[in-house]
């Protein structure tokens, strides 16, 4: 099976990607100016009792021990605790972490189907008014500060004309999608104008390559081209930045959730940056450099699948 | 069918096109004949893509386009564009130059064949594939059952335009436009395309007009001829009496600067040296490429293997071969821009690959290199003059002002006017920018010059003007010469030597006479008979006269 | 990019012209407004009037006042200061940093490559933000480690870009034409490489910047950026966040101004991608 034994190397290709992302979310909390202990004990700690956490933490060996002790810790599905919520980081993440995926998941579910519309309408009325109309937006778009336009979305369709709440989860499937609207809303504005920008031009690019003229030489119809030749060529590197894109947003909706007081990874990890609370920092860093690994791969395998010339 | 008397098949009457008030196509006229192959013959520029474009109405949008294209008794520029869909790839098709984009590259070459058959026919993608199955194997492609599911990258250059043509003659076409369809291809590969095009014609009554800057394949494929330049036809005719006997000047000028009837002036070379000057002993080069972890996917590419040559002073080698022959990669390990992994070269009997610092220096302003694409060689940011004074003062032999000066010198001796100093590459054309390589290479004052397909991106006349340059300078300055091309009547003409390479290895090596009157191989022998001569094709033409 | 059909005259210049005018016109006209912030609000952007608080705008104050009656036309004038810098320095790091990188890791190949090309998975695995967030965190609030930060994360972005783009322009014969002729492998990157990916770097940058800034004000936003009392438009926005149903100005303007200047970035980036033809 050829595909298993490229999805194998592929595989393969990670170990060292892991191993660096272990060394640099480590460092992270090495190299911070603070003293972790200190902090967990607080400022009127005795230095007996500095000195015995420090060993039983194990602070006092030599880097290179702590860094292995800090793998096999996280391989065993340890991440420390958190000095704040006195709660192990690992749990505290799994508490946090569905808000931010049904964010995501309802931002990609706006973003993806109007970004396809919009880009196929602007590619295929080139340079006439739709086109201009979408472009400008998507400038406009691109230029918005997110939590700024969170804030002013909060307010008008919050505070002022009540249509959705500025706060919080909600309860169950339906509550989630009306507490989570504004925010995946005030996201997308800014997600879809990229995404719509590279979709476009590649459109436009495809829609100029000689195949299309080979085709049009054999009497097929426009519309059946656009959709059988130029759209499928044209996905690809879209879904490549979607792919970046979701990565990235993982990062970004932490400003969203702070705005719409969304409990979720976000807020976690600016309440942990903001309380110097090393560990939930850390094992947060991880957590998202690992779902930001899976998403990559992820995508490469569907690029895989869609076109034959990519190889894993 | 094809006893049938011949019917007037298509009529162009006046046909002119310009791209907004840019006129590219003016007043051309011609007619075809059931059953005729009509070669439409130019340089770049002379409109002939347009014009074949044109007859399928595949011009761009900002394309305006007047007179008269008869069709079976329509004129095609009074269509609407939904009756031109139902003439296109049904009545009328079209193969094109480079199979690799013509093909959608998400596509299988099924399914490029199919297309036409379910549109125009409406065949059930059942009944299409195996539809396409029988088309793929009339145009010869081995083991279609196996190959319609292929994507295009899984195939080479000649399947995919065989591919083309299977895709483009599926739904049994009265006439087939072939635009350069065997330009990028090597010559066996061509050889076997116009003979595949040669039998469509033959067994189902094909009509084609074939559009190819190659005076000599269009005579040895076509009936008639229509030669066009700046957008006129400047004479049109059969194809023999036209090549024998052409009327107009610039039909001549074409006629004399192909290679095999071309003038060079001879060279006397100085007495003949007892050592050669550049030894290639048993050189062998793989390319491997890199692994992200050791041991996994070592990918390595035998690009030459055990080649041993040797090129005296004065003489001028000449290297052929096919694509992937291993003829560029012995040029650029000469150069020292690969490494070999064994054998060596030495240059008056040293070796190349130890030598380093002044006498790499050294080394470098003997052997100097002219390369392929006119564009793609000069830094497009630099100005012509400074592209061709950097040599001289990075070596250290001149001051920038001097550097500067004896460049304007070398431009005159490779025939560049001096206006063109401070261009920039874009703003020349390409025999203009190979110039400038050859200035390039020449600022150094080497003993060696090595080029490399130097001329094949250039119009005909352009290759004539480059070639009658070259042997000028070999002979005022002495020139040992190493010509690298995949055209074998360039070779003939200009080389004392000729090696030929296949697959990576060196299969024969003698001279210029001995390898095209008796070559010893048979790979040698297919070359020749592979590469379209017209005065072969006049000889066979004037036999069959009678 | 939205040139109007009807506009005549705009049909003679070269496509892309009127959008890089306007965009570095836009970029200007900030710079300008940054640099002489005194010369149109005398006023001093701190100073505290508690006896103005929350002032609607007017023709004293544009647009109004804060919660401590500091005067938010002043201060969006005197907040320009870091962000302008912020958005057109900020790229500078990264820029230089992966650019460098890029360079010779494409230029050199081999192990060289390999090493810096894992050294860009393992980077681009963190998100963006949170790298950012996590090293000022760490290192503290402010711009200098916010521009450390960015050094650190986005040159990824540029790194992969030269390094691409070298790749193509290693192929190309002249700069085979440069080995053949001896020159040094740094006057063949400084001269005949480099040279060749700068409009593709000048592109990217202009639109870089606009990430730059906005990732900037979200700190400021979230209190990791300047430190109060200095106007920063972030931090303005934050400020104005417990007033924002009653006194929506606070929030209002800082957030037109970040608008404003990204819109010129993006204007002069997609201008030069047109003219320099990407």
């Amino acid at each position: 099976m050829p595909f298993l034994f490229a999805l194998g190397q592929r595989l393969l290709q990670l170990i060292p990607v892991l191993i660096g992302i272990s060394v640099v979310s480590f460092l992270l909390v090495q190299l911070s100016p603070g003293d972790p202990i200190r902090l967990l004990l607080g400022d009127r700690a005795t230095a007996e009792a500095v000195a015995q956490l420090r060993e039983q933490y194990g602070f006092d060996r030599p880097l290179i021990v702590q860094y292995f002790s800090y793998v096999s810790n996280v391989l065993q599905g340890d991440l420390g605790r958190s000095i704040r919520y006195q709660l192990p980081v690992e749990s505290l993440i799994l508490d946090f972490l569905p808000p931010t995926l049904f964010l995501i998941g309802y931002v990609v579910a706006i973003s993806v189907p109007t970004t396809v519309v919009l880009a196929i309408v602007s590619a295929r009325c080139r340079d006439r008014w739709p086109d201009h109309l979408i472009r400008a937006a998507a400038i406009l778009g691109m230029t918005i500060p997110v939590f700024w336009l969170a804030l002013m979305m909060s307010r008008l369709f919050g505070v002022e004309l009540g249509w959705f709440p500025v706060s919080g989860y909600g309860d169950g499937f339906v509550g989630h999608l009306h507490h989570l609207f504004l925010p995946a809303i005030s996201t997308s504005t800014w997600l879809i104008p990229l995404l719509l920008r590279n979709l476009r031009a590649a459109l436009i690019n495809e829609s100029e390559s000689d195949y299309v003229t080979a085709s049009r030489s054999k009497g097929l119809g426009e519309g059946y081209i656009f959709r059988r030749h130029v759209l499928v060529n044209s996905v690809l590197p879209t879904l490549n930045l979607l792919g970046v894109m979701i990565a990235f947003l993982i990062g970004s909706s932490v400003v969203v959730e702070i705005i719409y007081a969304v409990p979720g990874l976000g807020t976690l990890m600016v309440s942990a940056v903001l309380g110097r609370d090393y560990y939930v920092i850390q094992g947060l860093t991880l957590f998202y450099a690992i779902a930001t690994v899976i998403v990559t791969l992820t995508i490469d395998i569907l690029s895989a699948m869609i076109d034959p010339r990519v190889k894993l | 069918m094809i006893a049938r008397p011949k019917a007037r098949l298509l009529h162009v009457e006046n046909l002119s096109i310009a791209f907004g008030s840019m006129p590219v196509v003016k007043n051309v006229s011609f007619a075809l004949d059931e059953g005729e192959i009509l070669g439409l013959v130019g340089e770049s520029g002379s409109g002939k893509s347009i014009t074949c474009r044109s007859l399928l109405g595949l011009l761009p949008r900002n394309a305006s386009v007047g007179g008269k294209i008869g069709f079976e008794g329509r004129d095609l520029l009074g269509l609407s564009s939904e009756e031109m869909r139902t003439i296109r790839g049904r009545d009328i098709s079209m193969v094109f130059q480079n199979p690799s984009s013509h093909l959608d590259p998400l596509m299988t070459l099924g399914g490029h064949v199919m297309e036409p058959l379910r549109h125009h026919f409406g065949q059930t993608s059942k009944e299409a594939r195996q539809n396409a199955i029988d088309v793929l194997r009339s145009v010869q492609i081995n083991e279609p059952e196996r190959r319609v599911d292929a994507y295009p990258h899984e195939l080479s250059g000649g399947m995919k335009q065989r591919g083309m043509i299977g895709s483009a003659t599926a739904s049994r076409p009265r006439l087939l436009l072939a635009d350069e369809p065997t330009t990028a291809l090597d010559v066996t590969v061509q050889a076997r395309i116009l003979e595949l095009m040669r039998e469509l014609n033959r067994s189902h009554g094909l009509s084609i007009v074939f559009v190819s800057h190659d005076l000599a394949v269009v005579a040895e494929l076509c009936h008639r001829v229509v030669v066009m330049r700046h957008g006129e036809i400047v004479e049109e005719g059969p194809a023999r009496e036209i090549l024998r006997s052409p009327r107009h000047e610039y039909t001549k000028l074409l006629i004399d600067s192909q290679p095999s009837s071309l003038a060079l002036p001879p060279i006397v070379r100085k007495h003949k040296a007892e050592t050669p000057l550049i030894e290639v002993e048993r050189l062998s080069i793989t390319y491997s490429k890199p692994s992200v972890l050791p041991g996994i996917r070592k990918d390595a590419v035998c690009a030459l293997q055990e080649a041993s040559l040797t090129v005296e002073a004065g003489e001028s080698l000449g290297i052929v071969g096919e694509s992937g022959s291993g003829k560029s990669t012995i040029a650029r390990a000469i150069m020292r821009l690969v490494e070999p992994s064994g054998g060596e070269i030495r240059f008056r009997g040293r070796n190349i690959a130890t030598i380093r610092g002044a006498e790499l220096a050294v080394y470098r302003r003997k052997v100097q290199m002219v390369f392929q694409n006119p564009f793609d060689s000069l830094n497009p940011r630099m100005r012509i003059v400074e592209t061709i004074a950097e040599p001289m003062v990075r070596h250290g032999l001149a001051t920038r002002a001097q550097a500067l000066e004896r460049a304007r010198g070398l431009m005159r001796q490779v025939e560049l006017p001096l206006e063109l100093a401070d261009r920039k590459p874009r703003q020349l054309s390409g025999g203009q920018c190979q110039r400038v390589g050859i200035a390039r290479a020449l600022a150094l004052d080497p003993e060696v010059l090595i080029a490399d397909e130097v001329t094949s991106a250039l119009d005909v006349t352009i290759q004539a003007q480059i070639l009658r340059l070259l042997q000028r300078l070999r002979s005022e300055r002495h020139l040992t010469v190493i010509y690298i091309s995949h055209d074998l009547s360039v070779v003939r003409k200009f080389c004392d030597r000729i090696a030929v390479f296949r697959a990576a290895r060196l299969v024969e090596l003698g001279s210029a006479e001995a390898v095209f009157e008796r070559p010893q191989e048979s790979y040698t022998r297919l070359l020749l008979e592979s590469a379209p001569r017209f005065e072969r094709t006049l000889e066979l033409a004037g036999a069959s006269d009678e | 990019m939205m040139s109007l059909p009807l506009a005549s005259t705009r049909r003679q210049l070269e496509p892309g012209t009127f959008e890089i005018i306007a965009g570095t016109a836009i970029i200007l006209a900030w710079v300008i407004l940054a640099l002489a912030a005194p010369l149109f609000s005398g006023a001093d952007p701190n100073s505290i009037d508690l006896s103005g608080l929350l002032q609607p705008p007017s023709a004293d104050h544009f647009f109004g006042t804060d919660h401590l009656g500091r005067d938010v036309f002043t201060r969006v004038l005197h907040a320009a200061r870091i962000d302008v810098w912020m958005g057109i320095a900020g790229v500078m790091p990264p820029l230089l940093v992966g650019a460098t990188i890029g360079l010779v890791s494409g230029y050199a190949g081999g192990a060289t490559d390999a090493v810096m090309m894992r050294l860009v998975d393992i980077t681009v695995a963190f998100p963006f933000f949170v790298l950012v967030i996590a090293i000022v965190g760490i290192l503290g609030p402010g711009l200098f480690n916010y521009f450390v930060a960015l050094a650190l994360v986005g040159w990824v972005s540029y790194a992969r870009l030269v390094r691409a783009e070298v790749l193509v322009l290693k192929n190309k014969e002249f700069v085979a034409a440069a080995q053949a002729l001896g020159y040094p492998p740094s006057i063949i990157m400084a001269r005949h490489v480099l040279p060749n990916t700068l409009s593709s770097l000048l592109v990217y940058a202009t639109t870089d910047a606009v990430l730059v800034l906005l990732a900037g004000a979200s700190l400021g936003f979230l209190g990791l950026g300047v430190q109060p009392p200095t106007p920063e438009w972030g931090a303005m926005i934050a400020d104005g966040q417990p007033y924002v149903v009653d006194a929506w100005w606070i929030c209002f303007f800082p957030g037109l101004a970040a608008m404003s200047l990204g819109f010129g970035f993006i204007l002069t980036s997609d201008g030069l991608s047109r003219v320099l033809g990407r």
